[in-house]
C-alpha cells in the first residue's frame, strides 16, 4: 500500500508541476461554466442538472486525454521497463496511477464548487440533489479513468491511447440514444443497462441507487482488471 | 522458438479465459445488484419517492398483470417553465416504471410525432394518456401543474403523482358511474359553460369516470311514469335551490336516501331548504356565516377551517383553502335523530359568527351580540344515516350525505379558482360513493419548481464569472507554474 501511496504522490506531482493539469482544469472549467450558464439561463432554475449531464459526456472525451500518457508515455520514454522490473506489485502501481488521476478529477470537481454557491446566493437550490449529483460525477470519473488507463496500456502512442479510450467509452454513451430508438423491449432494456447516462440519471435527481453504484464500481474494477491483464501480458508476450 | 510460441499460447489462452471469466462474474454481480436495488432519496421534498397510495395501486396493477401504457406528450417549446414541466413528468414516469412491472411509459414530442397524437386523439400539449386494454384515462396539463403567484414571482407545483394515482384508480375501476344533478328549481345546469354553470364540475367528474346527468323529479316520462331517481345513480347532487322542493320530490329524495343513496346538498343562505333537512340532524339558521378572517379582498368569504374527516385529510395536509361565497351557517341538531351521525367537515374560525344585519365597518360586517348569532359557525357537515334510523331501511347500507352552506363553490366561477374547491369536490364525491381508498390520492405531494429569476445585470455577472473569471484564473495559475518551472 505504501508503494501505491508513493506512486500516487509522484503522479500527482507530475500533473501539477507541468502545465497539463492547468490546461486540463482550464478547459474543464470553461466547459463547466458554459454548461452552467446555458443551463441556468435556459431553464430558469436553481439547478445544476443541465451542467452535470453535459459534463459527464464531456468527461468521456476529456478523461482519456488525461490518462493517455500513463503507460504509453512510460513505454515511449523507456521508463516502462524500469517500472516493470522494480520490486513493485503491479496492482499497487495501477492503484497509485488510478488514484492520482481520480484525485485530479476531484480537484476538477472542486473547481465547479463556485456554481452551487452562486445558485445559493441567487436562489434556493436543492442541496440533496446537488450532493448526489457530485457523487455521480465522481463515480463517472472513477470509471472513465479506469477505462482510460486500460486504453493507455494497449499502445505506445499517447494520442492513439487517448483515441482508443474515447472509442472504448463511446458505446456506453451511444447506448442511451439507442435505447430510445429501438422498438424491441429486451434490446431496449439491455441498452439502458449499458448506458452510463441511464446509470447516472438517478444521481441527478437526488437518488443514490445501489444498482447504479454497483454499475460504476464494477465498471471501474473491470477496466482496472483489464489494465492489469494488459500490462502483465507484456511480461510473457 | 517453438517452445516460446507454446509458452505464449499457454499464457495467452489462460489470460483470455481468466479475463472472460472475470468479465462474466462482473456482469453476474451487476445483474444481482440490479435485481436487488436499494434507493435512497436525498432530494429536499423526497420527490423521487412514490407515496404509499401510488405504490399500492401499482402493486394491484402488477398482480392483475395486464399491461398499462402511459403516453406523455411534451409541452410547448419556448414557453415559460417548459423545461420544468417536461422534466417533472419524465422523472415521475421513471419512478413509476421502476416501481412496476406492468406499467411502461413513452414520452412523445408533440411537435414531432403528430401521428401518435392524432392516433390517440390528443390535440393539446402536455397531456398524459393512460391506457389499459380498452380503458383509457386522460390527464390534462392543468391537472398536473398548479401555478401560484404572477409573472416573475410565480411558482409552479407539480402534482403529477396524485393525478396518475387517480388515473390508476380509475383504470382499476373501469365502469363509469352516474351522478345526477337535480334541476327545475333554478339550480345551475351541468351543460352551462357560463360562470354560474357546472360544466367544470362535469369535466372534473369525467376524469373520475363519472357521467353527470340532469335529474328532473317534477315531470313524468313520456309513458306517464312517476319521476324517480334512476337506478344507476351513484349519487345525487342538489345544489343551488332557488325554489322549494315539491312534496313528491322530497318523498323521492327521501326514498333514495332510504335505499342508502348518497347525496351532496349544497344550500344557500336565504334560499329554500329541503323539508327533510332536520331529519338528517342538520338545521340552517337565518343569516350568513361571517368571520373576522376573510379571503382578501372580499367581504363575504370567510376562511373555512377543516375539521378532521376523511374528506379533509389531504386538504389539511396541503393547506389548500376552499373558497365559499356568503355561506349559510349550519347547526347540528342536539339531540340527533336516532340512527344519524353528523360530523363537522368545515367550520368558521374562532372569531366567526352568524351575521344577521346591522352595522358594518367600512363595508365589513361586525359582530353585534344583540342581533347576530354566536360562533363558531359550521359550514359543512358529513351525515351518515344508519340502517337503525327512520330513513334508511334496515336491509340497506348507510347513506352518506354532505351538507354544505354554499352552492357557488361548485360553479365554474369558483371550482377551479378556489385552491381547494376542486379537491373538496372530488374528495366529497369519493367519500359519498364509499370510495374511501381514493380519498388520499386527490391531493398528493407537490414538487415545487426552484426558480432562479435573474435580472439582466445578474445574468451578465453570472456569464462573466462562469465563462471568463474561473477558467482565466486557472490559466493564470498554469502560466505562473510554467514560468517558474522554465526558470529552474
Amino acid at each position: 500500500m505504501l508503494v501505491a501511496w508513493a506512486i500516487f504522490k509522484k503522479e500527482l506531482r507530475v500533473y501539477f508541476v507541468s502545465p497539463l493539469a492547468y490546461v486540463f482544469l482550464g478547459v474543464f472549467l470553461l466547459l463547466a461554466g458554459l454548461f452552467f450558464y446555458l443551463g441556468v439561463t435556459m431553464t430558469g432554475e436553481a439547478s445544476l442538472r443541465v451542467m452535470l449531464g453535459n459534463l459527464s459526456v464531456s468527461l468521456l472525451f476529456l478523461l482519456p486525454l488525461l490518462t493517455m500518457r500513463h503507460f504509453a508515455d512510460e513505454r515511449r520514454s523507456g521508463t516502462y521497463e524500469l517500472m516493470m522490473t522494480a520490486p513493485v506489485p503491479l496492482w499497487s502501481l495501477l492503484l497509485g496511477k488510478w488514484a492520482a488521476c481520480l484525485a485530479l478529477c476531484v480537484v476538477l470537481l472542486l473547481g465547479t464548487a463556485l456554481f452551487p454557491a452562486i445558485l445559493a446566493y441567487y436562489g434556493d437550490p436543492d442541496w440533496g440533489i446537488m450532493a448526489t449529483s457530485y457523487v455521480g460525477l465522481f463515480l463517472v470519473c472513477a470509471a472513465f479513468v479506469a477505462a482510460g488507463l486500460f486504453s493507455s496500456s494497449l499502445t505506445d502512442e499517447p494520442v492513439a491511447a487517448g483515441l482508443i479510450g474515447v472509442v472504448i467509452l463511446l458505446p456506453f454513451w451511444v447506448a442511451g440514444t439507442a435505447a430510445e430508438l429501438v422498438e424491441t423491449d429486451w434490446l431496449r432494456t439491455v441498452f439502458r443497462h449499458v448506458s452510463f447516462l441511464a446509470q447516472i440519471e438517478p444521481f441527478s435527481r437526488g437518488v443514490i441507487d445501489s444498482g447504479a453504484v454497483a454499475w460504476f464500481v464494477l465498471f471501474t474494477f473491470g477496466f482496472l482488471f483489464l489494465t492489469w491483464r494488459s500490462v502483465e501480458s507484456r511480461r510473457w508476450r | 522458438m517453438k517452445q516460446q510460441l507454446r509458452r505464449r499460447l499457454a499464457y495467452g489462452s489462460n489470460a483470455t479465459l481468466v479475463t472472460v471469466m472475470v468479465v462474466l462474474v462482473l456482469v453476474l454481480l451487476y445483474v444481482m445488484a440490479d435485481s436487488h436495488r436499494v434507493r435512497w432519496d436525498f432530494s429536499a421534498d423526497a420527490s423521487n419517492t412514490l407515496q404509499a397510495d401510488t405504490e399500492s395501486k401499482l402493486s394491484v396493477l402488477d398482480q392483475d398483470g395486464q399491461q398499462v401504457t402511459i403516453t406523455a406528450f411534451t409541452h410547448q417549446r419556448g414557453k415559460d417553465d417548459t423545461y420544468f414541466r417536461d422534466r417533472a413528468v419524465r422523472d415521475l414516469l421513471v419512478e413509476i416504471d421502476m416501481a412496476s412491472s406492468s406499467v411502461s411509459y413513452r414520452i412523445v414530442d408533440f411537435d414531432k410525432e403528430r401521428l401518435t397524437a392524432e392516433r390517440l386523439g390528443v390535440t393539446d400539449y402536455g397531456r398524459i394518456v393512460v391506457q389499459r386494454g380498452k380503458d383509457r384515462v386522460d390527464i390534462k396539463d392543468r391537472d398536473l401543474f398548479r401555478r401560484t403567484g404572477k409573472r416573475a414571482d410565480h411558482k409552479l407545483n407539480f402534482m403529477g403523482e396524485a393525478a396518475l394515482s387517480r388515473a390508476f384508480a380509475q383504470i382499476l375501476a373501469p365502469t363509469r358511474r352516474v351522478a345526477y344533478v337535480l334541476q327545475g328549481h333554478g339550480e345551475p345546469a351541468p351543460s352551462d359553460r357560463g360562470p354560474s354553470g357546472l360544466s367544470d364540475l362535469v369535466s372534473a367528474l369525467d376524469i373520475e369516470r363519472y357521467d353527470v346527468e340532469p335529474l328532473d323529479l317534477l315531470r313524468t316520462d313520456r309513458d306517464g311514469a312517476a319521476p324517480t331517481v334512476p337506478g344507476d345513480a351513484t349519487l345525487v347532487i342538489v345544489a343551488g335551490l332557488h325554489g322549494p322542493l315539491a312534496p313528491q320530490e322530497e318523498d323521492v329524495l327521501l326514498g333514495y336516501l332510504g335505499r342508502g343513496g348518497p347525496m351532496l346538498l349544497a344550500l344557500d343562505a336565504g334560499a329554500p331548504t329541503p323539508v327533510f333537512l332536520p331529519r338528517l340532524g342538520v338545521r340552517m339558521p337565518d343569516g350568513l356565516a361571517m368571520d373576522k378572517v376573510l379571503i382578501f379582498p372580499y367581504k363575504d368569504r370567510p376562511v373555512p377551517v377543516y375539521k378532521r374527516h376523511p374528506i379533509t385529510i389531504a386538504l389539511r395536509e396541503s393547506k389548500q383553502v376552499t373558497v365559499l361565497v356568503a355561506p349559510a351557517p349550519l347547526r347540528i341538531s342536539d339531540p340527533l335523530p336516532v340512527g344519524t351521525r353528523v360530523d363537522p367537515v368545515m367550520v368558521g374560525g374562532r372569531d366567526s359568527w352568524i351575521e344577521r344585519g346591522g352595522e358594518t365597518d367600512g363595508g365589513t360586517p361586525i359582530y353585534q351580540a344583540d342581533i347576530d348569532g354566536e360562533g363558531p359557525t359550521t359550514l359543512a357537515v358529513a351525515v351518515q344515516l344508519l340502517p337503525t334510523g327512520d330513513i334508511v331501511r334496515s336491509s340497506k347500507p348507510t347513506a352518506r350525505v354532505l351538507v354544505i352552506g354554499d352552492s357557488e363553490w361548485l360553479t365554474n366561477s369558483l371550482l377551479l379558482e378556489g385552491p381547494g374547491n376542486k379537491d373538496l369536490l372530488i374528495n366529497t364525491i369519493h367519500w359519498l360513493a364509499g370510495d374511501d381508498a381514493r380519498l388520499g390520492a386527490t391531493v398528493g405531494r407537490r414538487t415545487a419548481q426552484r426558480r432562479l429569476a435573474l435580472t439582466k445585470k445578474e445574468t451578465g455577472r453570472l456569464r462573466a464569472i462562469s465563462l471568463f473569471l474561473m477558467p482565466g484564473l486557472v490559466a493564470l495559475l498554469g502560466l505562473i507554474t510554467w514560468n517558474s518551472r522554465r526558470g529552474r
